[in-house]
C-alpha cells in the first residue's frame, strides 16, 4: 500500500515537472515571437506598438521567473492546509 | 568457456569500451558519455529562464534604440545635390541627406521634374531603387512599391509612404532643403 502511494506520488511530481517544462517552452516561443515583432516594428518606425510589446515580454519573463521560483512539486507531507495523507500517517 | 564469453563481450563492447579504445586524449577527459549528455530537468528549466531573460532584454534593447533614434532632433541645412543637374529624365541617383549616413534617392521623371525620398523602405528598411520600366520606386526585399510622384505605397507590405526630401531648384542646381517623415499608416 505504502509503495503504491509512493509510486503515485512520484508520478504526480513527474507530471508537475512536465507541466512546468511545457509552460516554460511555450512562454519562450511567445517571447521569440514578441522579439521578432519588436524588431519588425523598430525597423518600420512604428513606435506606438513598441511599449506594449516590451511590456508583454516582461510579463512573460515574470511568469517564467515565478514558474522557476515558486511552482515546484511539493512533498506530500507539506500540503498548504497541513493535511497529511494516508501514506504519511 | 569463460574466456570465450569474455572475448565475445570484449568484441561486442559497449560504448565505454569504444571510447577507451579509440581516443587517447580521452584519458585526459575521463567523462562518461552518459554523464555528458545528461541534462537534468532543473538545469533545463533554468536554461529556459535565462533564455526568457535574454529575449526580454533583447526586445527592450531594440525598443530603446528605436525610441532614442526617434527622439533625435534633426536640423536641416540646405545642401546642393551634386550631379543632379546632369541627371537625364527617367533616371535616378543616390545622395546622402541630411547626414552622411542617411541615404536618399533623387528621381527625375520622364517629364523632367525632380522627386527625392529617403531610401529606406518603411517596411523593414531595405533600400528602394527606381524602376525605369515601371516608373516607380521598388523595394526588392518584399516586393513593395511606391509612387514616384508622391512616395505613397502602391502595393506590398510597407505600412506608410517614404520619407520625403524637400528639394528646390536654385539657378539650375538642385538643393535638398529638408526632410519630412511620413506618419500616415497605409498611405496610398
Amino acid at each position: 500500500m505504502r509503495a503504491d502511494n509512493k509510486e503515485r506520488s512520484s508520478a504526480g511530481q513527474a507530471a508537475v515537472w512536465q507541466a512546468r517544462l511545457i509552460m516554460l517552452v511555450m512562454i519562450n516561443i511567445a517571447q521569440l515571437w514578441i522579439l521578432a515583432a519588436t524588431v519588425d516594428a523598430a525597423l518600420a518606425g512604428r513606435y506606438t506598438v513598441l511599449v506594449p510589446l516590451v511590456v508583454g515580454s516582461g510579463v512573460c519573463f515574470l511568469v517564467t521567473l515565478s514558474i522557476i521560483r515558486w511552482w515546484r512539486p511539493t512533498s506530500r507531507k507539506k500540503t498548504s492546509t497541513g493535511y497529511v495523507r494516508d501514506n504519511d500517517r | 568457456m569463460n574466456d570465450l564469453k569474455n572475448t565475445i563481450n570484449r568484441v561486442l563492447s559497449d560504448e565505454g569500451d569504444v571510447r577507451a579504445a579509440t581516443a587517447p586524449y580521452q584519458a585526459d577527459f575521463p567523462y562518461d558519455r552518459d554523464e555528458e549528455a545528461q541534462v537534468t530537468r532543473r538545469e533545463f528549466c533554468n536554461f529556459l529562464g535565462l533564455t526568457s531573460a535574454a529575449l526580454f532584454i533583447g526586445a527592450g534593447g531594440f525598443a530603446a534604440k528605436a525610441a532614442l533614434d526617434a527622439r533625435k532632433s534633426e536640423s536641416f541645412v540646405a545642401a546642393p545635390i551634386d550631379g543632379a543637374a546632369a541627371l537625364v529624365p527617367n533616371s535616378s541617383m543616390n545622395f546622402n541627406y541630411p547626414a552622411a549616413g542617411d541615404s536618399a534617392i533623387l528621381v527625375r521623371t520622364s517629364d523632367g521634374t525632380y522627386h527625392a525620398y529617403g531610401q529606406k523602405c518603411t517596411h523593414l528598411s531595405c533600400p528602394v531603387y527606381y524602376s525605369r520600366d515601371h516608373q516607380r520606386l521598388e523595394c526588392p526585399c518584399h516586393e513593395g512599391a511606391f509612387d514616384v510622384a508622391s512616395g505613397n505605397v502602391l502595393y506590398g507590405p510597407p505600412p506608410r509612404a517614404l520619407d520625403a526630401i524637400e528639394i528646390e531648384v536654385r539657378d539650375g542646381q538642385v538643393w535638398a532643403i529638408g526632410r519630412r517623415a511620413s506618419t500616415d499608416e497605409h498611405a496610398s
